[in-house]
């Protein structure tokens, strides 16, 4: 039993470095100086405020949350006509169009990202929302494909079979007797899709147009500017509650391991 | 199939090729915007780069010699996989008995500590590379324990180095490698350890003869994540260590978007892939021969 406390006081100990640098960022956002520092000197909500204040931010919050949206649902449809093929139809090719549907996950982001800027600069998508959206696609495609894939692969055909004899229609059935099944399959596929969408920095860095940022890219400008002002670490901090509370949310409802293994 | 199939083309009757709809939106998306793109960066690896029109569509291995008689991009390479490998190794260690503790926790405490080490994965990483950044400031946290653990007395200077480089990706990833491990170590049959108990064996052996090799596919998995996303990191070393250790995935960028040389940029990315790809195989190998079974499962 020794071993089990040492371990337990491993694992509370590297809790804490995990958070320490989340955490970080609220002591030095309170600060009543124009820089960071820490410990603070003073106590101030002001940076908070400004946060709110900033139209950049207010601006590029939104163009991420259209971003997101659009990435999480299109990525979840078409995962989700995808697996229905994949599990119910035999098709020529089938393992050639899978390796196709998990193939984005083993090429390095920084890979994948130049090849899209070298292909849309020779179709005019440069720096277009819709190239962004595109982008994006490629990455979520692949997990809510995954994650869908297990869903779909559970359900009850017999259900399908009883519905359509009674005489449901397809959207009847889908909302009736498909959906409630896969609910958290559902749920899961377009929260974290949603989520890896909407963090992501490297593909709106590249692909989008200067004056389209996105909040990460915004966020990473002002990160590599020097004297950094405390208004970034007060908005990472209220970032970082928003990711606290989805977690939970999501822990509670979807459950994080189920879902999440082997998610790049 | 037999009865089921009949029942299901008398339930369905014209869904015959009603796969080729549903697969064709996913199929055109990952065709186009996946696969032309990954092929167009490979030829281009291939053509001559121009002042005026960026590239000439002519056969030349000229980037790849380029690459490969300067010792500085050796160096290049060299620095990458060291940063790749150090964070695997590192966040391996770190991980494993994290992975352990969690996947034998219940309740408020799974919660708790799931939230902590899973954070990561639900904010944006310039959040936590921020984080990091603050604390190995030379007022920071880090700098302040250690001083007053009487461990170092003069400024610590940890920003812009290697060191501070391993840490903050091994934070950044540590979730991606937990979520694999925990599940692997989960999936450990609880007849063997107790079988093995009863027959006397103390836990290190129990751990390792029946669990580290029953769960080698899993940190053979989490260690191919860790060291694909760890080396073609382009985002920390440019916050953490700016341009003072160069690294294939800056070289890339500034290519790209600083010289416009993007056959170049276009043949350095070729080279880091065929690295990931050789380390990956390289541990696939490994992990084989360790616990001697052909099965392991990529990401």
């Amino acid at each position: 039993m020794r071993g089990r406390t040492m371990l337990k006081i491993y694992v509370y100990v590297l809790w804490f470095v995990m958070l320490a640098p989340i955490a970080i960022t609220f002591p030095v956002a309170v600060t009543n100086t124009a820089y960071m520092t820490f410990p603070p000197i003073g106590f101030t909500l002001n940076w908070f405020k400004e946060c709110f204040r900033d139209q950049i931010l207010a601006e590029t919050l939104i163009r991420s949350l259209e971003l997101a949206a659009l990435s999480a649902t299109s990525a979840v449809v078409i995962a989700l006509l995808s697996s229905f093929a994949f599990v119910r139809k035999n098709f020529p090719g089938k393992n050639l169009v899978e390796a196709l549907f998990t193939g984005p996950r083993v090429v390095p982001l920084i890979i994948l990202v130049l090849g899209m800027l070298l292909f849309y600069h020779s179709i005019g998508l440069a720096e277009t929302f819709w190239g962004l959206v595109f982008s994006h696609l490629v990455i979520t495609i692949p997990f809510a494909f995954r994650t869908l894939l297990a869903s779909v692969s559970s359900l009850d055909i017999q259900l399908e079979w009883s519905a359509r004899i009674l005489g449901a229609n397809w959207l009847t059935m889908f909302f009736r007797v498909i959906a409630p099944q896969i609910k958290t399959g559902l749920i899961a596929a377009f929260m974290f899709t949603f989520i890896t969408s909407f963090n992501n920095v490297t593909m709106a860095l590249f692909l989008s147009a200067p004056g389209e940022r996105t909040l990460p890219v915004e966020l990473f400008m002002r990160l590599q500017v020097g004297g950094i002002s405390p208004k970034v670490p007060a908005f990472s901090f209220i970032l970082a509650l928003v990711g606290l509370m989805l977690l939970i949310v999501l822990d509670k409802t979807v459950g994080i391991y189920k879902y999440l293994a082997g998610e790049e | 199939m037999g009865k089921s199939g009949l029942v299901s083309r008398l339930v369905y009757p014209t869904r015959r090729y009603s796969w080729i709809i549903m697969i064709m939106p996913g199929l055109l998306v990952l065709v186009i915007f996946f696969l032309v793109p990954m092929v167009r960066l490979a030829q281009l690896a291939f053509y001559q780069p121009d002042p005026i029109w960026i590239y000439k569509p002519a056969f030349t291995l000229t980037n790849f010699a380029k690459f490969f008689s300067d010792p500085f991009y050796w160096g290049m390479i060299f620095n990458s996989l060291r940063v790749g490998l150090l964070t695997t190794v590192c966040t391996l260690l770190v991980g494993y008995p994290i992975a352990y503790y969690l996947s034998l926790s219940r309740g408020t405490e799974r919660t708790i500590l799931t939230a902590g080490f899973m954070l990561p994965l639900f904010v944006t990483m310039l959040v936590g590379t921020l984080g990091w950044y603050i604390l190995f400031l030379p007022f920071g946290l880090v700098q302040r324990i250690l001083q007053s653990l009487g461990l170092v007395s003069g400024p610590l200077r940890v920003l812009k180095t290697f060191t501070a480089l391993v840490v903050v990706l091994g934070y950044l990833h540590l979730p991606y490698a937990l979520l694999i491990l925990v599940s692997s170590i989960q999936s450990v049959p609880r007849e063997k350890i107790d079988a093995a108990r009863t027959l006397g064996a103390p836990t290190w052996m129990i751990f390792l003869k029946i669990v580290l090799p029953l769960t080698m596919p899993g940190i053979t998995s989490s260690a191919i994540l860790v060291f694909a996303l760890s080396s073609s990191s382009y985002l920390v070393p440019v916050l953490i260590t700016g341009q003072s250790i160069p690294l294939l995935p800056i070289a890339i960028w500034r290519y790209t978007n600083e010289t416009l040389n993007w056959p170049f940029a276009a043949a350095n990315a070729l080279i880091l892939f065929a690295i990931t790809i050789v380390v990956m195989y390289g541990l696939i190998l490994l992990t084989n021969r360790i616990s001697r079974r052909g099965k392991w499962e990529v990401v």
